[in-house]
C-alpha cells in the first residue's frame, strides 16, 4: 500500500481529514496496541472515533486507490453519525460495520445479510457490504453460505475489483467445505472456474495482490484435487504474472514488494533457484532489511543447499525482530537437521520456543508456541545402538 | 482486497505486498498510538490506522 497506493497524488487532499497512524505489528512496543485492537491478518485498516476509541470502520486486506477513497468517505460518514439518508439499509449497514469493527463476525454477518436484503437497486455500498459479508462468513466458518453468496453476486460485480475478491472468497470457502459436504468437488470446480475466467482477462480489475492471492487459491484447488501437473501449471502462470508486475516496478522498493509471492510461486513450481537473483538484488538494495536473506534461506533450503541456507539465515537473524524471528529460526533449525546436525537443529528450535514464549501479550501466540514445542518433541535424538 | 486466509501459503514466508517506505503524501505517525490519539482528540479528527508488517 505504501509503495503503490499511499503515495498517490489524489490522496494529498485527504491529509488534513484524518490523523494517520501506522502500526508495525512486529515491533514489541506496539504489543499493547495489538492487545487492545487484535487482528487476524495484515494489513488491517481501521478508523477510530477518538472520543471513545470505538472502531467505526475496519477492513482486512489491501485496497486500491479508489477503494481507499471510498473507505475514507465511509469512515467520515460513520464518525459523523451515519449517512442521514434515512434508508433502513444504511442504518443496518452502520450496525454491521460496528460489529465488524469489534470482530463480532457472527453478528456482523447477520447485519450485513439484512442490509443487503433491505438495499435498493444501485445501492452504493453494495460491493463493500458483500465483501464484508463474505469475510464474516469465512471468519465464522460459514463456508456453505459463503460459497452460495459468492456464486450469487458475481454477475452484479462483473468488471469491478470486488468481482475477483468475491470469486476468490468463494473458492477459498468451497475448498474449506467439509470433505463429505454434498457436491463438494463440483462446487469447488465451479468456483475455481470463476476465478480462472477472471484472472485470464488481461484487463482484470483488481490490485496486483488480489490477483496474486487468486492464483494462490487456484494453486490450492489443484493441490486439493491431487493434480500435480495442474498445480505446477498454475504456479507457472502465477510466477509469470508476478514477473511481469515486478518488471513494471519503477523503484527497487516497488520491485521487492513482489519478492515474497514470487518466491512462493517458484517454490510451488519446484524451481526455487529462480528466486536467487531477485533476492540477491533486494539484499544489495536494502541491506538493513531482514526479508531478503530470510527468503534466500528458504530458497536455498528448497534447493537443498544447506550451507548457503544457513549463511543466509545467519545474515537475517541479527536484523530480524518480533514474531517473524520465529520463522527464520525455524528455517535454520530445519536446515541444520537436514544437514545431519540434529543437535544443532534442536538447539535452534529450543531458541525459537524460548523466544516465542517470551513474546509479550499481543504478539505471543499460544498456538505458535504449542506448534514449535510439538515439533521440538518430535525431533528426538536417535537411540544409541545396543551395546 | 486480499484476504490472506490460506495457512499453507503463509507458511512459506508469505507476505502481503507490504510497505517498505513511508507514504510521502500522508503525514503518518509511526508506532505511537497514544500520541496519534491525543492529536486526533485535540484536532477533532478521526484516527486512521494501518496495522502492517514489514514482511
Amino acid at each position: 500500500m505504501r509503495e503503490f497506493v499511499f503515495p498517490d497524488p489524489s490522496l494529498t487532499s485527504r491529509a488534513g481529514q484524518f490523523v494517520w497512524l501506522a502500526i508495525n505489528t512486529e515491533e514489541e512496543k506496539n504489543a499493547p496496541f495489538l492487545l487492545k485492537f487484535p487482528g487476524e491478518a495484515v494489513p488491517t485498516f481501521a478508523v477510530l472515533d477518538p472520543k471513545d476509541e470505538s472502531v467505526v470502520l475496519r477492513l482486512v486486506g489491501s485496497m486500491s486507490v479508489p477503494q481507499l477513497h471510498a473507505f475514507l468517505d465511509n469512515a467520515r460518514i460513520a464518525v459523523a453519525g451515519g449517512g442521514g439518508s434515512g434508508r433502513q439499509a444504511d442504518e443496518t449497514l452502520r450496525a454491521a460495520d460496528q460489529h465488524y469493527g469489534r470482530r463480532k463476525y457472527a453478528e456482523a454477518a447477520e447485519a450485513y445479510r439484512l442490509a443487503l436484503g433491505q438495499a435498493p437497486a444501485q445501492w452504493p455500498p453494495y460491493a463493500r457490504a458483500v465483501e464484508a459479508l463474505l469475510y464474516s462468513y469465512q471468519q465464522t466458518s460459514a463456508h456453505d453460505r459463503c460459497v452460495e453468496l459468492a456464486q450469487r453476486v458475481l454477475k452484479r460485480l462483473a468488471g469491478t475489483p470486488s468481482e475477483l475478491t468475491a470469486a476468490t472468497s468463494g473458492l477459498d470457502c468451497a475448498l474449506a467445505l467439509k470433505a463429505d459436504a454434498p457436491d463438494k468437488a463440483q462446487r469447488v470446480a465451479a468456483r475455481e472456474a470463476d476465478v480462472r475466467r477472471i484472472v485470464a482477462d488481461p484487463k482484470v480489475a483488481g490490485a496486483a495482490d488480489d490477483v496474486s492471492g487468486a492464483y494462490g487459491s487456484l494453486l490450492e484447488a489443484r493441490r486439493a484435487a491431487k493434480d500435480e501437473a495442474g498445480a505446477r501449471r498454475t504456479a507457472e502462470q502465477w510466477a509469470a504474472y508476478l514477473d511481469t508486475a515486478a518488471a513494471r516496478a519503477q523503484t527497487p522498493g516497488q520491485r521487492t514488494v513482489f519478492d515474497s509471492h514470487r518466491l512462493t510461486a517458484y517454490l510451488a513450481m519446484g524451481q526455487p533457484e529462480r528466486a536467487i537473483p531477485m533476492l540477491e538484488a533486494s539484499e544489495r538494495d536494502f541491506p538493513q532489511d531482514y526479508n531478503p536473506p530470510a527468503r534466500l534461506a528458504a530458497a536455498y533450503q528448497g534447493m537443498n543447499e544447506w550451507d548457503k541456507a544457513l549463511a543466509a539465515a545467519d545474515r537475517a537473524l541479527p536484523l530480524v525482530y518480533g514474531p517473524r524471528k520465529l520463522r527464520v529460526l525455524e528455517v535454520k533449525a530445519e536446515v541444520l537437521k537436514s544437514k545431519g546436525d540434529l543437535a544443532g537443529g534442536r538447539r535452534t528450535l529450543q531458541e525459537a520456543v524460548a523466544f516465542a514464549d517470551a513474546l509479550p501479550p499481543g504478539q505471543r501466540s499460544e498456538s505458535r508456541v504449542a506448534a514449535l514445542r510439538k515439533k521440538l518433541e518430535s525431533w528426538t535424538a536417535p537411540s544409541p545402538p545396543p551395546s | 482486497m486480499h484476504r490472506l486466509t490460506r495457512a499453507s501459503l503463509t507458511a512459506v514466508l508469505l507476505a502481503t505486498f507490504a510497505p517498505l517506505l513511508g507514504a510521502a503524501n500522508l503525514p503518518f505517525v509511526e508506532d505511537d498510538y497514544a500520541r496519534a490519539l491525543s492529536e486526533a482528540r485535540s484536532r477533532k479528527l478521526p484516527l486512521f490506522i494501518e496495522a502492517w508488517a514489514p514482511w
